[in-house]
């Protein structure tokens, strides 16, 4: 069976270990906990007529302590660029990190998650900020699971595309 | 390899052909199948370990990050020697311990945004408070004061007595909150400008020594002779202060004499204020938390005392931003003493020290004004405060029509309420900036500092907090009026008995000035340039006042050129000077 790499990037905080459980597990946990490393999931799908195991790289959110490691990308087919809603600062970090990882490892497909839909009323991220990066965006709830699988879904179709 | 394998390392020895495989027992956590299918992280970690292996270097290990996969934490470690190795550790203890630091990192910075985010949010809320609960304010207070002007029966003068009472109490109890919001918001920005330290004190005492004074208390203080007098710092934040100490004492005072003491402090630049009273004391377990905010020493103290609680912990930062330290000492049933230290520096005799002390109501006579608020309440105290001052005054209810009459004739001074529908306070100002350069007043009720920053942003000349009090507003618009009006001081109805005699004993000065000046007995001039300093702008005269402490200063210094020019400034001004 087809195998794609996709890698979760962003914050910490973000939700990114959320939105793979809530993808692989269907499952949502109230409880934060930090990743530390790769946390490494894998999931088949079928997109159009073709069936592909997506091996999903949870990295660790990025922090004042600890860098991402771009070279956790290396194989990879595509990435997920994951943001806060509520945290202006999480978005300004997913374009720092899709500069850094462009840069080191040139174009690589990727979509931009704004992540905690079900608290929009508390959402500093502005629809302006977004629509500027120009990338294509989902706006998800991990803890609702909207969006969650569609996200998946369209980024698995790009790359197989 | 056999020790390796019994400490649960699962042991792959590499080939010369870079093939990986198992060289002991297979732990039971050990996936099927090879490497790197088995460990998918692996196929990021061998290119490294590749590397390492080819040019190990000094080091003879190299480990990868953590990995989970199926519910399980791994670790590998590249292994350089006689024999290449490959460790995979399950690393389930390491992960919690790394994972229980990083989590309480990053739940700490969570937090500290939350708090940030809330602190922002609060300060915002106050702000917009205040602007609710100062421009009603505003109308109330300056209405009262229009109100005791007027002829009034005992009977109504008691009841707005108590009106404005009542209302400078709850003013001071929104000054309280807004200026502990400011401190907690780091909006607070200390002021360092020379003033002089007797003048201040000075005030303190004549102003909490009222009511000090209604109790039958005694009020005093003494400043130590080699304390130096002219200082450069805050003299509002430090007034603030002693204020609070002095209220709190005589708040708590019921007998007996309190003083204020001032010092030299043991550290360099510092001075030591001390504020004792034979009041009730404070408990020797409550010393230390009467600091904190929204803390009395008792909490029925706030129900027979009254206050918010915030006094000293705003004086408490205050004190800090000076550079000092602030603490008690009690007894309960004979007294308190409240210590305080704070840093400043020594003023150089060519720094100006604007006085203290309050000025009369006077307006210099003919001024046009320009007066834009939509609040008819607030043109109407705007026109009361004026009404006696010879001032004519042009309404209008917005900034565009504001920019419009401006547009058409030359105004000495514009009166700018900051929101106003059409065109704001901030917008008319910057089209008006194009036209002229006739002094803007922007009156706010936004307390916060940013207002403030926004104003002067915007092009006005200053910027005045509502509610505003009839001296402030005229003190301001005297001070930046067109030079051409300074020709008569208008002087209020009560002084004008004492304003002639007072300034035939300033030119009786000028002989005694020439006089000293001639025998070289500098004290003489330095202490009725000290007189003048303390008394002339409390009479309207603030030219007087300037001279006074450049006569001082210049004594002081020793330098003859500028005590004889200020003595010819001094007679100049007291020929030319007519009261209204």
């Amino acid at each position: 069976m087809l195998k794609k790499k996709i890698c979760m990037v962003g914050q910490f905080g973000v939700g990114k270990t959320s939105l793979v459980r809530r993808f692989v597990d269907s499952i949502f946990d109230e409880r934060y906990l930090t990743t530390i490393g790769v946390k490494i999931d894998r999931k088949d799908v079928t997109v159009g007529s073709a069936s592909v195991t997506l091996m999903l790289w949870d990295l660790a959110g990025e922090d004042d302590l600890a860098q991402l490691k771009v070279s956790h990308l290396r194989g990879a087919s595509g990435y997920i660029l994951v943001a806060d809603g509520c945290r202006a600062a999480s978005l300004a970090k997913a374009v720092e990190l899709q500069k850094r990882i462009a840069g080191q490892l040139g174009p690589l497909p990727f979509v931009l998650v704004v992540n905690k839909a079900d608290l929009r009323d508390r959402w500093e991220v502005q629809g302006k900020a977004i629509a500027e990066t120009g990338w294509p965006t989902f706006e998800t709830s991990a803890k609702a699971g909207t969006g969650v699988e569609e996200m998946f879904l369209a980024l698995a179709g790009k790359l197989i595309g | 390899m056999n020790v390796l394998a019994a400490l649960g390392y699962a042991v792959f020895e590499r080939s010369g052909d870079g093939s990986l495989h198992l060289a002991g027992p297979a732990p039971d956590w050990l996936p099927a199948g090879s490497l790197p299918d088995a460990f998918p992280f692996l196929e990021v970690f061998l290119p490294d370990a590749e590397e390492f292996w080819a040019a190990p270097g000094a080091r003879s290990t190299l480990y990868s990050d953590l990995w989970a996969q199926d519910d399980l934490h791994f670790c590998a470690i590249a292994v350089a020697g006689e024999q290449n190795l490959l460790l995979i550790e399950c690393a389930g203890q390491r992960f919690r311990e790394t994972q229980s630091f990083v989590q309480y990192a990053h739940e700490a910075s969570l937090a500290r945004d939350q708090i940030a985010k809330l602190t922002a949010a609060k300060t915002e809320f106050l702000a917009r408070m205040s602007h609710e609960i100062r421009t009603p304010m505003n109308a109330l207070l300056g209405m009262a004061e229009l109100l005791s002007e007027t002829p009034l029966n005992d009977e109504q003068r008691g009841y707005v007595r108590v009106f404005r009472r009542a209302g400078d109490n709850l003013l001071n109890v929104i000054n309280d909150i807004l200026d502990f919001s400011k401190v907690e918001a780091g909006q607070i920005q200390m002021e360092s400008i020379a003033f002089d330290l007797a003048s201040v004190i000075a005030e303190v005492i004549e102003i909490a020594g009222v009511r000090a004074r209604a109790k039958g208390l005694q009020m005093s203080s003494r400043i130590q002779p080699n304390v130096p007098t002219r200082l450069i710092g805050d003299p509002g934040r430090l007034r603030q202060i002693l204020l609070n100490l002095l209220g709190n004492a005589n708040k708590f005072t019921e007998r007996g004499d309190i003083t204020l003491d001032v010092e030299l402090d043991s550290a360099p630049a510092s001075l030591h204020f001390a504020v004792s009273d034979q009041g009730i004391g404070i408990p020797s377990d409550r010393l230390s938390a009467i600091f904190d905010s929204f803390s009395q020493a008792d909490a029925s103290t706030t129900r027979k005392y009254g206050g918010t609680g915030l006094g000293l912990a705003i004086s408490k930062r205050f004190v800090e931003l000076m550079g000092g330290r602030i603490w008690a000492e009690s007894t309960v049933g004979v007294g308190s003493t409240m210590h305080f230290t704070a840093q400043f520096g020594v003023a150089s005799v060519s720094e100006h020290t604007p006085t203290a002390s309050e000025i009369p109501a006077i307006v210099y006579s003919g001024l046009r004004i320009l007066l834009a608020d939509d609040s008819e309440e607030n043109r109407f105290l705007v026109r009361g405060y004026l009404k006696s001052s010879g001032c004519i005054i042009d309404e209008v209810e917005n900034g565009a029509q504001a920019v419009e009459r401006f547009r058409q004739r030359a105004y000495d001074i514009v009166l700018m309420d900051a929101e106003m529908p059409v065109l704001d306070g901030y917008a008319a100002t910057r089209e008006m900036r194009a036209l002229g350069s006739a002094p803007i007043l922007l009156l706010t009720a936004h307390a916060f500092h940013d207002a403030r920053d926004r104003a002067f942003r915007a092009g006005c000349t200053e910027h005045l907090t509502k509610p505003i009090k009839k001296a402030a507003l005229i003190k301001a618009i005297n001070r930046y009026a067109s030079a051409n009006h300074r020709i008569q001081v208008a002087v209020e109805d009560w002084l004008k008995p004492v304003v002639g005699p007072y300034l035939e004993k300033r030119r009786g000065d000028i002989a005694l000035l020439r006089a000293a000046l001639d025998r070289g007995d500098y004290a003489v001039i330095r202490t009725l340039g000290h007189q003048m300093a303390g008394t002339g702008g409390g009479y309207g005269f603030d030219p007087i006042t300037e001279i006074g402490n450049l006569l001082e200063e210049s004594a002081l210094a020793g330098d003859t050129t500028r005590m004889r020019e200020s003595i010819q400034d001094l007679e100049r001004y007291l020929s030319t000077v007519r009261v209204k």
